[in-house]
């Protein structure tokens, strides 16, 4: 289990590592060169020369590489070029966002999806097809149109939570749950989707498995193989698809940030994109990766410490 | 918003849930044909709609009513007109007009990630396929570490770099999500790189090119054609997204995306606005995915050991049917009511009629008329082939026979109730308690997520309401009892790491915890090492004489019978062509099945008189849907002949109670003949001069058929 926990820490840190290269390469392959992004049309050949002089880019890419990676790993992402603050406290302050989003969203998908497979599992016939048509439908729909559908229902109809904007939880819980309400339901319903096909399939393999025969033959009352020797058996590959949503829900809040004017980690990528503002891209990216694979990592060896195969081992 | 993995088609287990599993057979590629687009109706469907879209976006400048910027501004923000179909957006422009002008790009973009993702993927898999292990672990790991990518935001870094180029920010999409597909078409090249006949060409010298061209890519066909639908439409909901998020193509050239974020602009005014286009999208989605689905629904799933609550209920009537149908016979307790006896009458169990409708009974039949008794305290074998119907015999004395399968009529007594019609909740009191099961495969049979002791506990407190403690040292007493050693050690442990003989004895155990007064032993012993089985099998006799339990055991080996079994009843292709007492029937066979089991039988022959030959039975067990009214024998008979082209009832054979299906078995008998060791079987028909009725004839013709096989020693092994 240690070795196997060492692999697996060894691995996340190759994809960080991999993703800063990455990253590293296609600011580089931005166009125009930092000093002219940093100083805006119109700036004089000179100016912007001295800017890059003093930021280095004239360096060969290795060097730059190393001084960036050396500084990011202290935590140091440099100072954005559009608006001269810290790219990390700006990070910082949108992290939280993001987080709240993506793990509400996640929570909410796994709960509901869970119920809903397990369901359509157990009761089939018409219930499963009802399900499984829901399901198909809320794949099919994008998160953006779910969303504003949910703001012209749930905000604009009947104002219940507010369209757009985020307040932090340390100025008001109540506002805070209202605020993430109406995202975390939009990225929720394509999530549970997923989740509620996963659990379908990975329940109905269970009960195919030949001890539930032996369970049944000794009166195993039906509640108890379902949800405690079926759903046990499901949990490895549900855990494992609640990893994958995660990953999908975190990049999936770009476009919830966008349509609730949520001020996170996506709308920090668009704008930066949308800017050139090249340190502000590449630390989101990595703070991105990092996250992204932190969660993985722990999903991870939760599934092999739910496989009684594995945990032995 | 990009899914890092394709999604999975929904029916197929997660490839994580492998490691439970014991090594499934290699399920060999399927193919992709053009018919299976059409085999259900979402399926359909969803041809149709794409095929009326990529028409009409392909020849949408003949017939666009209004050209993509024109702007209409007497019709600002309307609903459908008759002039504007799907109504206007915020400066008057057309928007069907706009909606299909965007569409080709939409979808022909789309395909360009497709065509990346599904061939590079493709390529990946079966390069580490082909190439050996350590090849593919390197491919492994890399796509693992692209899977656990933050994708969205990687794709937007690219877009900084390259702009809003949308076909190359598709195909590098594309290269992203093809880590999924691999990991999809991974399993499925290495078990089709894996079948004998590319070792064979392997042998043969050709190329690994060559292997994987001719002999692997078909195989993935149909799977590359589920995966391509599905990415198709996660690559169009990525590219509206982009297009929403302002990443689009340049603003006066309409996208589907940019659509919808304009009439979100207006969702408080104009709120149809969101409509059309969202309609089109999740359409054309929902059609990819329809097609998807259909294409990747597993053949043939296995049958659940616990059929759903729907299931239930229709199981339900068709009991409560039986149960109107047969005679009161539980009323007539004096008559078939002697304690612990086990009387099966008549009975039929079939797979259900392939609609969902009440009429349970016009499915294939997989036993018919089936009956026999079982004495307090004696052991019945029920003997035969595979594909005879045993094990659905067995089940159905438990009421435990997989979804889709059921008791068609008939009954089965035991203590003056009928099982056959007796509702679920009634058996439930009877499995464990009166009735137990031991099945064949005894790592299987146990549960592998929990400890060996966890199960024999459950079982125990539930069958026997004891307390903890109690149940504790009753766990360790019948561990004993099975022979094992240190039984303290095995409850602490799990399935997986004992062996096949010990989880066997575990599996005893387990049918013992409810003091059962009938064992139904499914070929305990047949997945065994043949040093273990005969220790079970000992087993099995010393608790069956100990507890004076009766014991129904299936078994396809005639030296179980000999050594454990006080009756047998012979089933051949769902009926029982021949039942008596074990030494009537060894010593006197009357049945030709019997004969050639008999004569098939390594061990029923001592050294000495060993054949140099060991008989076969040529052929194999019909499939129950080619079951004939006749004999059902007879085609791979060495005494057919045209007397047996009749319905054969069971008759007394004459040999004490014993009966008998076989017009022939008394000239048998008189003759004394023997089963031979011989693959041409029909020289040895007695009415061989008879001039035949043509039935008899196209009989031949398929026996003929039959022969073309290699034959095969089938009594021997039983590999089901």
């Amino acid at each position: 289990m240690a070795l196997f926990i060492a692999k697996r820490l060894l691995m996340a840190l190759a994809t960080v590592l991999v993703v800063a290269v990455l990253a590293f390469l296609l600011v580089h392959a931005m166009p125009g060169s930092p000093g002219a992004v940093s100083l805006g049309a119109g700036a004089s050949q000179e100016a912007i020369d001295e800017v890059n002089q003093r930021l280095g880019w004239s360096d060969s890419l290795p060097v730059q590489f190393f001084r960036w990676l050396g500084a990011a790993v202290q935590g140091d992402f440099g100072i954005s070029l559009i608006d001269g603050r810290s790219v990390s406290a700006d990070l910082a302050g949108r992290l939280p966002v993001t987080a709240s989003l993506a793990a509400g969203a996640t929570v909410l998908s796994a709960v509901l999806g869970i119920a809903l497979g397990v369901t359509a599992a157990v009761r089939g016939g018409v219930v499963d097809r009802i399900i499984g048509g829901v399901a198909g439908m809320a794949v099919a729909l994008p998160a953006f149109w779910i969303g504003i559908i949910f703001v012209y229902l749930l905000a604009v109809q009947s104002p219940i939570f507010p369209a757009t904007g985020y307040v932090p939880f340390e100025v008001s819980p109540r506002d805070w749950a209202l605020s993430l309400a109406l995202p975390v339901i939009t990225l929720a319903v394509g999530g549970a989707a997923f989740i509620a096909r996963q659990t379908r399939a990975s329940m109905l393999e269970a009960l195919q498995q030949e001890h539930i025969r032996t369970l049944r033959a000794t009166a195993t009352p039906t509640w108890k193989i379902l949800y405690v020797h079926a759903l046990r058996y499901a949990s490895l590959p549900i855990v494992a698809g609640i990893a994958l949503q995660f990953i999908q829900l975190f990049g999936g809040s770009v476009i919830a940030e966008q349509l609730f004017a949520m001020p996170g980690l996506g709308q920090a990528v668009q704008n930066s994109v949308s800017t050139h503002d090249a340190p502000s891209v590449q630390g989101v990216v990595v703070i991105a990766t990092v996250v992204v694979v932190a969660v993985n990592l722990v999903l991870e060896l939760a599934t092999k410490f739910l496989d009684p195969k594995l945990r032995a081992s | 918003m990009i899914p890092n993995v394709a999604p999975a088609p929904a029916d197929s287990p997660d490839p994580t849930s492998a490691a439970l599993l014991p090594p499934a057979p290699a399920r060999a590629g399927r193919r992709f044909s053009v018919a299976k687009l059409f085999t259900s109706p979402a399926s359909t469907a969803g041809v149709i709609w794409l095929a009326a879209i990529v028409l009409a976006s392909l020849t949408a400048p003949l017939w666009l009513p209004f050209k993509t910027e024109d702007q209409d501004f007497t019709a600002v923000l309307s609903g459908p007109s008759a002039a504007h179909w799907l109504g206007t957006d915020e400066l008057g422009r057309d928007l069907l007009s706009r909606i299909f002008a965007s569409a080709a790009g939409t979808l022909g973009t789309s395909m360009i990630t497709v065509i990346v993702a599904v061939g590079l993927g493709t390529l990946l898999a079966m390069l580490a396929a082909a190439a050996g292990e350590r090849v593919e672990a390197g491919i492994s790991r890399v796509t693992e570490i692209m899977m656990s990518l933050p994708g969205t935001v990687i794709i937007l870094a690219v877009i900084g770099a390259v702009g809003t180029n949308i076909p190359l920010v598709m195909a590098i999409l594309g290269v992203l999500i093809s880590a999924g597909i691999y990991r999809v078409m991974l399993g499925q090249a290495k078990s089709l790189q894996s079948q004998l006949y590319v070792d064979a060409a392997k042998v043969d010298g050709v190329s690994a090119v060559g292997i994987s061209l001719r002999h692997v890519l078909p195989g993935l066909t149909n799977t590359i054609v589920v995966q391509a639908a599905l990415i198709f439409a996660v690559g169009m909901l990525i590219q509206a997204g982009l297009a929403f998020i302002g990443f689009g193509p340049p603003i006066p050239e309409p996208s589907w995306g940019g659509m919808i974020q304009g009439a979100s602009q207006h969702v408080y005014d104009a709120p149809w606005l969101m409509v059309p286009t969202g309609a089109v999208l999740a359409l054309t989605v929902l059609a990819a995915n329809a097609i998807g689905n259909a294409l990747g629904k597993a053949p043939n799933a296995t049958a659940s050991h616990l059929p759903s609550a729907a299931a239930r209920r229709q199981r339900a009537k068709a009991v409560a049917a039986i149960a109107a149908a047969a005679p009161t016979a539980s009323s007539g307790e004096d008559e078939a009511g002697s304690k612990d006896t086990l009387s099966v009458r008549n009975l039929s169990v079939g797979v259900d009629s392939a609609g969902t409708g009440a009429d349970t009974g016009n499915g294939v039949r997989l036993v018919t008329d089936v009956s026999f008794d079982v004495e307090p305290g004696t052991v019945l074998g029920l003997v035969g082939e595979s594909g005879c119907g045993k094990t659905m015999t067995a089940l159905s004395l438990l009421g435990l026979l997989p979804s889709g399968v059921s008791v068609t009529g008939g009954q089965i007594l035991w203590n003056g109730r009928n099982l056959a019609a007796a509702t679920d909740k009634d058996m439930e009191g009877i499995r464990g308690r009166e009735i137990a099961l031991i099945s064949q495969e005894p790592m299987r049979a146990l549960d592998p997520m929990f400890t060996v002791g966890y199960q024999l506990t459950a079982a125990i407190r539930r069958l026997r309401r004891t307390g903890r403690a109690e149940t504790k040292a009753e766990a360790l007493n019948l561990l004993e009892k099975v022979g094992i050693v240190d039984a303290a050690r095995i409850l602490t442990v799990y399935p997986h790491q004992i062996s096949g003989g010990m989880a066997q004895r575990v599996a005893i155990a387990l049918a013992l915890s409810g003091r059962p007064r009938l064992l139904v032993a499914d070929e305990p012993t047949t997945a065994l090492d043949v040093t273990v089985q005969a220790e079970i099998l000992s087993l099995l006799r010393s608790l069956a004489k100990e507890t004076g339990m009766s014991v129904v055991m299936v078994t396809h080996d005639l030296g179980v019978v000999a050594d454990l079994c006080d009756r047998v009843a012979v089933m051949y292709a769902g009926q029982i062509v021949e039942n008596g007492r074990t030494d009537s029937i060894l010593d006197n066979p009357r049945h030709p099945y019997t004969l050639a089991l008999l004569a098939a039988d390594p061990h029923a022959t001592s050294a000495a008189d060993m054949p140099e030959r060991l008989a076969t039975i040529s052929g194999q067990v019909p499939q129950p849907k080619d079951w004939p009214t006749t004999c059902r024998f007879a085609a791979r008979c060495q005494f057919a002949g045209s007397a047996c082209m009749v319905p054969v009832p069971l008759v007394p054979s004459g040999t004490g109670e014993g009966l008998v299906r076989c017009v022939k078995a008394d000239e048998l008998a008189v003759e004394g003949l023997d089963w031979v060791a011989t693959d041409v079987p029909t020289h040895r028909i007695l009415d061989l001069v008879e001039t035949r009725p043509a039935e008899a004839r196209t009989t031949e013709i398929r026996t003929a058929h039959v022969e073309a096989r290699p034959a095969e020693r089938t009594a021997e092994k039983d590999p089901a």
